[in-house]
């Protein structure tokens, strides 16, 4: 389904085209006007399998439209990303580009940057309701929306009821909440039968996963039905300590991940994997650069951006890419 | 606390009575443990439970045997162990292609080792001081490794070798089995050896040790140098069994490796513990942590208990000194 | 080797490696300006001091611990949960209240790690381990891991937005609290007894100072100014969060040092501290202008850190360096009591 992921960007790219028609007027919108342009860029981190790609994505995107960019790395510390807010903020630069790491700590540096009248374009992760109004556009997967598929798919998984555990990443982290959060809301929504039994945080580490979980299996065994980890990373980290504990690969429960991690498809067309869900790091950290730029140029987007999000499963497995 | 100059003491009933005291304490929380963990689950006392525990302990020992070392010779602590565990583990699985699997690995612990050397010279020779150091050369050492990887999660190739770490030999899993091997070696060597008379003498009063041609500064690196030549090793077996490193992979293993010894009463101000109460505060950490999780509290709680823990681990190893008129 | 000695002990470059904190911030704060244009101008200069704060305030406490000879690791996790309380407890104390409670929260954090080293005479880096990851827990525990946020966004803007035109809030604290503790230090009989207790704790309480009490009070100290950074830090960002300062403590301890401040205690200033906080200051900026990664960045960081201690030891070795204060200190007690 590689046709269906571009086709999803061409209409999100489409979309951006056709509003920035709308709303710029007689200024001649595109390349010209976004030469020699600075963004600054607050990205999650430098050194992260997902963070990675989509940073260079982005400064690819800008390369391309000569477009300079000032990338600042939390170091997915959002104490240190808030700081890096107000930094680039007093730069002066015609946009910001921010990767919330908290749903609201940002905020009042928003407040800043709208009245330094600096358009912010929020990537990959959403913010709180207050936030709103704040920024011009957040583009980018949502993590809440990615639980909620991550619980669709196991309940249908599961044909409804069953006890599943949480392998969540760390506390108190924004993606954590997201997609913690998302994933019980749906099961509420949905009058699922299913039961959670337990959430630990492995803080998206395969090792820590893998410890945790042999807990996890000694303790509730045989009576897991499906497993839900915030990462296909910290998924791996439960199906070692399956194999480990010498029970057969055919017994494993249900287990979803998010990310779409190349190890993760071979497990899915081996059959002991239910689902992941992509979202590709290239697109997000391209569209992104792609909305800030329309924006500091003076045209309308759309508040909300999404890129797209395919649930891969036995089904799909085949047609799909792997994100990273 | 003036332990600094500390007589012989003599041998009386109340300093055996201290000893006793002292010795049992680690053996009867451990016990107290393993009781309460059979009450409250009854998936507790299984074998395949007990099992998970030693696999669970074994990478963090490995890097305990060292920080055992750094302990004793009044080292402080090593700080710069997530960083040889990152470069162990990065390189082992970076080079594969390169060198073929088992090279790789062996690149990875002899690069953490020479880092090690760093740290040995400047802490022994240079006497710089070992937190700040070992903070610093982590640090760079770190930065290094993510530079030279450009910051991606780092995959492997080589399903074999994992397969034998994960894997069980006459019924007992490998990498369980290679963490007590290098648990004896290290025990030998503290207790049989001449380095390890050295090492004790170091860190019990370095003065006097000067003096008797106890080589200090020697006996000081060395013990850093262990530490994160281990270290780098227990990040090989890490990446190999996960098959895949990023350059966080060894975060809060400092702090783990240092809990796990101040809980077995090895003394920060040197001279003073052995192998097995550092092995046993290791296995009283992790019971701890199992029953936990067996019991579902939740993660980030726990460190109520750990906190509480090694404070009054600390505090029952202080008293007891100060009762045997060791101050 | 003999040359390189003979370099060393050269007058001059005995006089460089004396002001090293000097040199270091200046050739810092010419290459960033240098890099960064409009880094000179008052406005990018007040921001990127009211970036440093936070840090700063953390240093300042920390300093007077180091002083002493002793470490404090949990004033990452004292910056949280004082924060958390001060943004949790606005409905119940008001925004005024909840602050005040908030810094009393890590006056009270620091409270406990006095009992910890002073009355149960625990090694202080243990302790305050044990405290740190107590504490941390306690952060989770209060909030289930989710950071909370205050009512109002605007009330905090007043921290960290610059007075008149001048500095931020903080950005004023953090320099007051740094000038007193220079004053204190320097010109008072209690500030003097801190460089004797972290010289050689045993002399200086033979020669009648009650060590106990000024170790129990740096710790204290050091929690309130933390307490103090939480709460600024979380008005600033309108949001208590248990991850928040994870980062800071061994960032501060490394500005200390870097400002001159030995590990074994005994000697260093505040006025170091300061320098310390703003070469870190200086180098963030113009790095991060550059967006070079921050792993480069912490290659630097620690070059430096590592630099200044050799230099730190050089100067301390060199037997003709009557410039060096350390060779006026009792040079046996760093290896009797390394950072207990």
């Amino acid at each position: 389904m590689k046709s269906s992921l571009h086709a999803g960007a061409v209409a999100a790219a489409g979309a951006l085209l056709l509003t920035s028609c709308g709303g710029s007027g007689e200024d001649s919108p595109g390349a010209e006007s976004a030469e020699g342009m600075d963004i600054c860029y607050v990205a999650a981190a430098e050194s992260h399998a997902y963070a990675s790609p989509a940073n260079e994505a982005f400064q690819n995107a800008a390369d391309e439209l000569g477009v300079n960019v000032t990338l600042l790395s939390q170091e997915f510390d959002a104490q240190t990303g808030t700081d890096q807010l107000r930094t680039c903020i007093g730069r002066n630069p015609d946009g910001i580009v921010l990767w919330p790491l908290d749903p609201q700590a940002y905020i009042p540096g928003l407040v800043e940057a709208q009245d330094a009248e600096v358009p912010v374009v929020l990537i990959n992760s959403p913010m709180d309701e207050e936030a709103e109004g704040l920024y011009t556009s957040f583009t980018g997967p949502d993590t809440y929306e990615q639980g909620q598929l991550a619980a669709e798919v196991m309940d249908e998984a599961l044909g409804g009821e069953g006890s599943v555990v949480i392998v969540a990443g760390q506390a108190g982290n924004g993606t954590t909440i997201g997609r913690t959060g998302g994933f019980h809301d749906k099961l509420e929504e949905l009058g699922s039968g299913i039961e959670v039994l337990q959430t630990v945080n492995a803080d998206f580490d395969q090792q820590r996963a893998l410890e945790l979980s042999r807990d996890l299996i000694s303790q509730h065994g045989d009576d897991l039905d499906g497993v839900y980890a915030n990462d296909d990373t910290m998924a791996r980290g439960f199906i070692d300590a399956w194999t480990e504990s010498g029970r057969a690969l055919e017994d494993m429960p249900a287990i979803v991940g998010i990310n779409g991690q190349r190890d993760a498809f071979a497990s899915i067309e081996d059959g002991h994997y239910t689902a992941t869900i992509v979202q590709s790091p290239e697109e997000d950290g391209r569209l992104a650069l792609e909305t800030i730029v329309a924006a500091a140029t003076g045209e309308e987007v759309e508040s909300r951006i999404p890129i797209p999000l395919t649930v891969v499963t036995e089904e799909n497995v085949a047609e799909e890419e792997p994100a990273f | 606390m003036t332990s600094a100059h500390t007589l012989p003491p003599r041998v009386t009933d109340e300093k055996r009575g201290r000893k006793l005291l002292g010795g049992i304490a680690l053996p009867v929380g451990i016990l107290a443990l393993l009781i309460a963990g059979s009450v409250l689950s009854e998936q507790f006392l299984t074998a395949r439970n007990l099992t998970n525990v030693l696999i669970n302990m074994s990478i963090v020992g490995i890097i305990v045997v060292g920080m055992t070392f750094v302990f004793i010779v009044r080292g402080l602590a090593d700080l710069s162990v997530p960083a040889m565990v990152a470069i162990g583990a990065l390189l082992a699985l970076g080079l594969q292609p390169a060198l073929g699997s088992l090279p790789a690995a062996m690149f990875g612990v002899a690069a953490a080792s020479c880092a090690g050397l760093i740290n040995g010279l400047l802490i022994g020779y240079a006497r710089l001081n070992p937190v700040i150091t070992t903070l610093a050369t982590g640090t760079i050492v770190l930065g290094v490794a993510q530079a030279a990887v450009g910051g991606v999660i780092v995959y492997g190739d080589s399903p074999g070798l994992q397969s034998f770490l994960t894997g069980r030999l006459l019924g007992v899993p490998v990498i369980v089995l290679i963490f007590l091997a290098v648990a004896l070696g290290g025990h030998l060597l503290l207790s049989r050896t001449t380095f390890g008379r050295w090492v004790y003498a170091t860190g019990a009063n370095p003065d006097a040790t000067k003096a008797s041609a106890v080589p200090l500064r020697f006996t000081k690196g060395a013990a850093f140098w262990m530490t994160a030549t281990l270290s780098g090793f227990s990040g090989v077996l890490l990446g190999l069994t996960l098959q895949t490193a990023r350059p966080g992979v060894g975060t809060g293993y400092e702090f783990d490796a240092i809990t796990a010894v101040v809980v077995g009463g090895v003394s920060l101000l040197g001279g003073f513990g052995n192998m097995p109460r550092a092995l046993g505060g290791l296995l009283l950490v992790t019971l701890l942590s199992n029953i936990m999780v067996l019991n579902g509290i939740a993660t980030e709680s726990q460190g109520l208990v750990m906190g509480a823990l090694i404070a009054a681990a600390v505090a029952l190893d202080v008293y007891l000194r100060r009762r045997g008129g060791a101050s | 080797m003999n040359a390189l000695k003979k370099i060393c002990e050269s007058p001059a470059v005995l006089t460089l490696i004396h002001y090293r904190v000097v040199v270091i911030l200046v050739v810092a704060v010419i290459l960033s300006a240098s890099l960064v244009p409009g880094l000179t101008e008052f406005r990018t200069l007040s921001l990127s001091l009211d970036r440093a704060a936070t840090l700063g305030l953390v240093a300042v406490g920390l300093t007077v611990v180091l002083l002493l000879g002793k470490l404090d690791l949990s004033v990452g996790s004292i910056l949280a949960l004082s924060g958390i309380a001060a943004i949790g407890l606005q409905p119940q104390l008001g925004q005024l209240g909840a602050a005040a409670f908030g810094v009393c929260v890590g006056l009270l954090a620091g409270v406990l790690n006095g009992v910890l080293v002073v009355l149960m005479q625990i090694n202080s880096l243990v302790a305050t381990l044990a405290s740190m990851i107590f504490l941390r827990a306690m952060c989770h525990f209060v909030t289930e891991s989710n950071p909370i946020s205050g009512a109002d966004p605007l009330f905090g803007l007043a921290v960290s937005r610059s007075l008149g035109g001048t500095f931020s809030l903080r950005t004023f604290i953090f320099l007051i609290a740094i000038v007193l503790l220079f004053l204190w230090l320097t010109y008072t009989v209690a500030g003097r007894h801190v460089y004797a207790v972290g010289s050689n704790e045993d002399a200086a309480t033979a020669s009648g100072v009650r060590s106990g009490r000024y170790i129990f009070g740096a710790f204290v100290f050091s929690g309130l100014m933390a307490g103090t950074a939480g709460v600024m830090q979380s008005l600033a960002t309108n949001t208590g969060s248990p991850v928040f300062g994870s980062t800071v403590t061994l960032t501060a301890i490394a500005a200390v040092v870097i400002g001159g401040t030995r590990l074994e205690g005994g000697r260093g200033s505040a006025l170091g501290t300061l320098g310390g906080v703003l070469v870190l200051a200086a180098i963030t900026t113009a790095l991060e202008y550059e967006s070079v990664p921050s792993y480069y960045q912490n290659i630097v960081t620690g070059s430096i850190l590592l630099l200044l201690i050799l230099l730190d030891r050089i100067a301390s070795n060199s037997p003709r360096s009557a410039l060096s204060l350390s060779s006026l200190l009792p040079v046996r007690s760093k290896e009797q009591s390394p950072a207990r």
